[in-house]
């Protein structure tokens, strides 16, 4: 299996430049879908899912391997080296954010720059550390999803047989949407959950864009702030957008805001 | 039914339906609640209007909502049946099965979320006793697997332990053989040498020696041979009479231990279907295991009888009872008991028995009490 079957990758677009999407944790590349068509014109675009969600090769995720965000840096490095991409510009929401500022690390000349959506480098309060959660509040998350696994695939199955109010989805598309092997998504949360990239920040040095929203109960804006203060080159937005996914329900103001900044 | 009576009956069954109803902005604000959610949660339904919908749930239902509901939402419209703790405003939990329905303006606009709730207390306990089955259950299985494979491995050990072992007994036993062959030889020799008396009688006595010796060495042959998967070999014979064999085996007996008495009781008129040399072999070590652990002072009888289809030999000597947590291993190689340890013997002589009267479709038997011993070989005339 390659890499480009394995991670599920998708490339559309024309232009001189990349532009890599990656989704963060709960869903898959479809996260992107309100976003990265905005810029087929000037850029290649590439979507993928990390193993273990959305359409990727579920044979390929192991428990062992994935058991921190290096190895889904490592898988994106492998992405865009399949793609004998150089100088792209990285968009990750949420968890893909610091996946992106790990392989940037690893790989200098992989990013021109980052564009962060609802980044966090620590979930978990730590001293003057304001992450947003405290360690039982993550313990009670994990317990939840062990909730949901019997209820998980019912949630989703039905979407399967009917779309009435969005016909031009195709059932392929409906059949994969956001969905994840339930102890897939568990690890993947204490994996995203548990992670500490503080360490990572000051290594950045590539141009990078922190985009947040207001109410981001995921990302509270004293993350945002310590993500301004410990990326040396890094521009703070705050926008308008609510929640923690803006790709899907403040498209226009991402898309904007990403244009502005590339 | 007038206008009015239907709406109101609408709006009765809004308010007082058996399930829960939110209706929420697209910002997550709730813009109204039924009465029958409000009760549950302990709150007038006033309460609920204005609140931000993520004010009733807790942290890891917050995340879930951002993270998983929103994002389905917006791509299918709905999410059927997802698990879900509810917070009272004391902090208690309400477990809730909940439905989430986007609805859209004409333009595509998303205009509200409706939520249908379900009470689910007894639901979440059942869904969560399975879980932890089937997470014991799994637990037991990786045991299992674990376990098995200790097992196999050491089985395996054993085994590969265990064929080294017999290979080694079966180059031994065939390597003594030549040795025994030379002093067999020698005292031959010895004896055409005008020898004493005394010579003499010291040379009969070191040939019966050689020859309890290479009565050993053919056990251990025949042992390890079964061990190694070749069985006990015969040499069959079509018919044979199987009486003087057992006189020749008692005489060379007698040589051998001239203190002590054997009686012969014969009556074996039937030819019969055998290797005669193993059945003399047999004979020799079931009189042998006799003579080494009856009473030193008794009578060894040999029995013999032959009755058209059936041979039987029986060796039988008084003494002390075999005990009863011996009887199941007499046949087991190896197998001595514990009563006189000074005693020789490599514990292989009714092991060799056994396996002999199989190879022969026949059988050994032994009966023991505080009278008298016996061993008994029984086995078909012909197949």
């Amino acid at each position: 299996m390659t890499v480009l079957a394995r991670n599920n990758v998708q490339v559309r677009g024309f232009g001189e430049r990349t532009m890599v999407f990656a989704h963060g944790f709960g869903c898959d590349q479809h996260m992107w879908r309100l976003v990265a068509p905005a810029f087929e014109d000037e850029f290649r675009t590439v979507v993928y899912d990390h193993v273990g969600a959305g359409a990727s090769d579920l044979t390929a995720y192991d428990a062992d391997r994935y058991r921190t965000l290096d190895a889904y840096a490592d898988d994106l490095i492998e992405v865009v080296g399949a793609l004998d991409l150089r100088q792209a510009v990285f968009v990750g929401h949420s968890v893909s954010g610091m996946i992106g500022v790990i392989a940037a690390n690893k790989a200098p000349d992989l990013f021109e720059r980052l564009v962060l959506v609802g980044p966090s480098p620590r979930y978990i309060d730590e001293g003057d550390y304001i992450g947003g959660f405290d360690e039982a509040q993550i313990a009670e998350l994990l317990e939840f999803l062990g909730d949901n696994h019997l209820g998980w695939s019912a949630a989703m199955a039905p979407a399967i047989m009917g779309n009435g109010e969005r016909p031009e989805l195709g059932e392929e598309l409906t059949d994969s949407f956001c969905r994840t092997d339930p102890k897939i998504a568990r690890q993947f949360a204490e994996v995203t959950f548990t992670s500490d990239n503080r360490a990572d920040l000051p290594n950045l040095k590539a141009p990078t864009l922190i985009l947040q929203c207001q109410d981001d109960i995921i990302a509270p804006l004293a993350v945002g702030d310590y993500l301004y203060e410990h990326i040396e080159n890094s521009t703070l937005v705050v926008m308008e957008a609510t929640g923690h996914c803006p790709n899907l329900s403040h498209p226009a103001e991402v898309i904007s805001e990403i244009r502005a900044f590339v | 039914m007038s206008e009015a009576t239907a709406d109101d009956d609408f709006e009765d069954l809004f308010e007082t339906a058996p399930c829960g109803y939110l209706s929420v902005s697209p910002g997550g604000r709730i813009i109204r609640g039924n009465r029958t959610l409000a009760a549950w949660l302990g709150v007038k339904p006033q309460y609920l209007a204005g609140s931000p919908l993520t004010d009733l749930l807790p942290i890891p239902g917050r995340i879930y909502f951002e993270t998983h509901l929103k994002p389905a939402l917006g791509l299918h419209g709905f999410v059927n049946e997802v698990a879900l703790d509810l917070l009272t405003p004391e902090g208690a939990r309400l477990p809730v099965i909940a439905n989430l329905l986007a609805r859209n303006d004409d333009a595509g606009a998303h205009q509200f979320t409706r939520i249908a709730v379900f009470l689910a207390t007894e639901r979440r306990r059942y869904e969560r006793n399975l879980l932890q089955a089937r997470d014991a259950a799994q637990a037991e299985g990786r045991q299992l697997r674990e376990d098995s494979k200790e097992t196999r491995t050491a089985l395996t050990r054993e085994l590969e332990g265990a064929d080294l072992r017999d290979q080694f007994i079966a180059v031994l036993g065939h390597d003594l053989r030549n040795p025994l062959a030379a002093l067999t030889g020698g005292l031959a020799l010895l004896r055409k040498e005008q020898p004493t008396a005394r010579a003499l009688a010291v040379n009969a006595m070191m040939q019966d020696t050689v020859g309890r010796m290479s009565g050993l060495i053919d056990n251990i042959l025949d042992f390890a041979r079964g061990r190694l998967g070749g069985g006990i070999p015969l040499a069959l014979d079509n018919a044979v009479l199987v009486g003087p064999i057992l006189e020749q085996v008692a005489e060379e007996l007698r040589t051998a231990r001239p203190d002590r008495l054997i009686a012969l009781d014969l009556e074996m008129p039937d030819p019969v279907r055998c290797d005669v040399l193993r059945i003399g072999q047999l004979v020799s070590n079931l009189l042998g295991n006799a003579l080494t652990h009856g009473a030193p002072d008794s009578t060894v009888k040999l029995m013999g009888r032959t009755n058209g289809d059936r041979l039987e030999i029986a060796v039988s000597n008084s003494g002390d009872q075999i005990p009863e947590s011996a009887m199941a291993r007499l046949f087991q190689p190896f197998f001595r008991g514990e009563v006189r340890q000074s005693m020789q013997g490599l514990g292989l002589g009714l092991h060799i028995a056994s396996e002999i009267a199989k190879a022969h479709a026949g059988e050994m038997g032994v009966a023991s009490d505080s009278d008298e011993t016996r061993f008994t070989f029984r086995m078909p005339i012909r197949d």
